[in-house]
């Protein structure tokens, strides 16, 4: 693809893997340990032969000592289909946040391409516009750019509902401000059906350290809403921020999601790394 | 301009203080910014009280501030400084007849108005004289007739003084008069005693009609006459006869005599046999006198002739309003009809009130004028030369409702424009 505003960024994750944190259904050969077991060169265990075996894969030496039949295994390897769903709601759009995902979820498309893994997307944004089905060609990765860098966030749409038709690796990046519960319950389902579930959840530093001046803040969501943000009661919101954010962590853990909380300010690759790892994806932070 | 009541003028600049500060906690909304976790801000007015560091809506807080200020400044009793030096004289100028020299009197009080000053000319009343009045000589007219009242003079000085008090450090008050005991009266020292500060006094001579030590005659039929030992103890001096005292009817060497200036004939008939009875009788002399006695009333009448355009007066009255005794003039002099029997047994004529009553029969015709007080009295009234603090005059001054009500106004104004600007914003 061409460099454009992700080339540094591709340059600076390139190597990275991302593994699966499980293995994967049998499939399309692929970086991913599968389930099954294979005919590969490296040896994993023997089985006894049964009818229908292939009596190609009979070791004959092993049957030359023992005089009993065992078929040879390998492990198998598979490729994992990764879908992007990304937020994006009016609220998205504040501060750095709709880039800080536009630079996440190609960087990790990228990683999970090198993978030879196919990566799709879905925005959930007023029409959906950018919906790229999980392909493992070149040339995906700057489609999945161009779809993300034409779309502004707006109207917000239901993210839940999303995570349905995903690939096996369902990666929501959205600043959890949507209605959160049907989201978990979808991503809890979904690593129930075996895939993996990873929610990225991006606050902007504003939202963390607001204004010292006194504000009439605005929820771009619904504009009835507006309170004023003063030093009286800055103290009392960031209590009420942190400690929601704190719960909404808590809980995607303790559902076995890998949850990781990004700031508009932080370096992307490194956030990538984070995410890949799979201490990071297990240990969330 | 000062204030009489600067609390007040204090409490209208606190106002204006804290209108600015207001204007400067303004509830102007904040600006407006979109933050995605609303939400999360405690639910609170919108419209939050913000601090600016200039104060919004000039306009608006100029009127505010100038209608506080005025008010304040209207309430606080507002005064006019006078112009002048910070010691300024309040001279009162006695122009009664008992001043023997009008002239000389008039020159000492000019010697010592000082510039800003102000001069009170007072007889039985008392009032200030302007600068152009002074300028034309207007103290050097003929003085009154009557002796002048120190109370009136007294209220007007410290009325003066005070007005005169603002804008200087202090005031002098001059008295020049000569201090005659008829000016005196009882509430000459209270009044005195609202002036602060000393009085300067200039004394001048008199005129020297006092009853006493002038020579009484008393024509008179009885051997026992019981007039003779009250006159006798009236008189000091014996000269020329300047009171005649008939106690039958006046002959016409008596009225010749009468007609001569100073000369004062008093017609006293006897009760002769008529029943003496319980009575009161008032002299309105240099002092009141009042007798109360077994006394005769007798008819008043002239006994002899006078002009039909002479003036008439009563000198004395009985208790139920009754003339008692009459004075009417006669050439140069007057003659005085007495119709107060005087019963022939008793010692009433040796008690005081009858002292007291015959001293004002005898009185110079159209009255008498008093002595001189005593040099100690003289020196209570005066209390001190030093001149009184214009700090402790200002405090019982009184505010210029003027002025005061030209401030009112003006704040009314600015409420006005206030009230306008404050309706044209919301428009």
């Amino acid at each position: 693809m061409a460099a454009g505003p992700y080339g540094a960024l591709l340059d600076a994750v390139r190597g990275v893997r991302w593994p699966a944190r499980r293995p994967v259904p049998g499939g399309v050969p692929g970086a991913h340990q599968a389930r099954s077991r294979g005919i590969a060169p490296e040896f994993a265990e023997y089985r006894p032969y049964r009818q229908g075996d292939d009596p190609r894969r009979i070791d004959w030496k092993l049957l030359a000592r023992s005089d009993k039949a065992f078929i040879r295994l390998a492990p198998d390897h598979a490729t994992l289909g990764t879908t992007f769903i990304v937020d994006a709601s009016a609220s998205m759009a504040f501060a750095g946040k709709w880039v800080l995902a536009k630079r996440l979820v190609v960087a990790l498309a990228a990683v999970a391409h090198a993978s030879a893994d196919p990566v799709g997307l879905v925005i959930a944004g007023p029409t959906r516009v950018g919906r790229v089905p999980p392909r493992a060609r070149g040339g995906v990765i700057a489609e999945i750019a161009r779809t993300l860098d034409a779309v502004s966030p707006g109207e917000s749409q239901p993210l839940a509902a999303l995570v349905h038709g995903s690939a096996a690796r369902c990666v929501v990046v959205t600043d959890a401000l949507c209605d959160l519960d049907p989201l978990r319950v979808a991503l809890v389902r979904h690593r129930a059906r075996g895939g993996e579930a990873h929610l990225l959840h991006v606050v902007a530093r504003e939202e963390l350290e607001p204004w010292a001046e006194p504000r009439l803040v605005v929820d771009p969501e619904d504009e009835r809403i507006e309170r004023p943000l003063v030093p009286a009661t800055v103290h009392e919101y960031r209590a009420r921020f942190d400690a929601w954010r704190a719960e909404v962590a808590t809980r995607m853990r303790r559902e076995g999601l890998a949850y990781q909380e990004v700031c508009d300010d932080a370096a992307v690759d490194a956030v990538v790394r984070r995410v890949v790892s799979p201490v990071g994806v297990e240990g969330g932070r | 301009m000062s204030f009489l009541a600067p609390l007040t003028l204090v409490a209208g600049v606190l106002a204006a203080a804290a209108a600015v500060v207001l204007h400067l906690l303004t509830t102007q909304r904040p600006p407006r910014a979109v933050l995605p976790t609303t939400r999360f801000v405690p639910v609170s007015d919108a419209r939050a009280v913000a601090r600016s560091s200039r104060p919004t809506d000039l306009l608006l807080l100029a009127s505010r501030v100038l209608a506080a200020l005025l008010l304040g400044a209207a309430f606080a009793q507002p005064v006019r400084d006078a112009s002048g030096p910070a010691v300024r004289s309040v001279v009162m100028l006695d122009r009664s007849a008992t001043v023997a020299d009008a002239a000389a009197a008039a020159r000492m009080a000019g010697e010592r108005l000082t510039r800003g000053g102000v001069l009170v000319v007072f007889d039985t009343t008392a009032r200030e004289l302007t600068a152009d009045e002074i300028a034309a000589a207007s103290v050097t007219r003929a003085p009154h007739a009557a002796p002048g009242i120190l109370s009136a003079a007294f209220l007007a000085g410290t009325r003066a003084g005070r007005r005169v008090a603002r804008g200087a450090d202090s005031v002098r008050l001059v008295l020049v008069s000569p201090l005659a005991e008829e000016e005196f009266d009882a509430a000459t020292s209270a009044l005195r005693a609202e002036w602060p500060g000393g009085v300067e006094l200039v004394r001048l001579p008199a005129q020297t009609d006092s009853a006493r030590g002038v020579p009484v005659r008393l024509v008179s039929a009885l051997a026992d006459d019981p007039l003779a030992p009250a006159l006798a103890r009236l008189s000091l001096a014996r000269g020329a006869h300047a009171v005649r005292i008939v106690r039958a009817v006046p002959a016409g060497t008596d009225s010749a005599w009468a007609m001569e200036a100073g000369h004062v004939l008093v017609h006293w008939p006897t009760p002769g046999a008529q029943q003496s009875l319980a009575d009161g009788v008032t002299a309105f002399g240099l002092r009141a006198a009042t007798m109360v006695a077994p006394l005769v009333r007798l008819p008043i009448g002239t006994p002899i002739p006078t002009p039909s355009t002479a003036p008439s007066r009563v000198i004395a009255r009985w208790r139920d309003g009754a003339a008692a005794a009459t004075e009417s003039a006669l050439g140069a002099g007057c003659v005085r009809s007495v119709g107060v029997g005087i019963p022939l047994a008793g010692d009433l004529t040796l008690r005081a009130p009858f002292e007291h009553f015959l001293a004002a029969m005898v009185e110079p015709c159209g009255g008498a004028l008093g002595r001189a007080v005593s040099d100690s009295v003289a020196q209570r009234l005066a209390g001190g030369a030093q001149a009184a603090s214009a700090r402790r005059l200002a405090a019982g001054a009184s505010a210029d409702p003027a002025l005061a009500a030209l401030l009112l106004a003006f704040a009314f104004a600015a409420l006005a424009g206030e009230w306008f600007l404050r309706r044209r914003r919301s428009a």
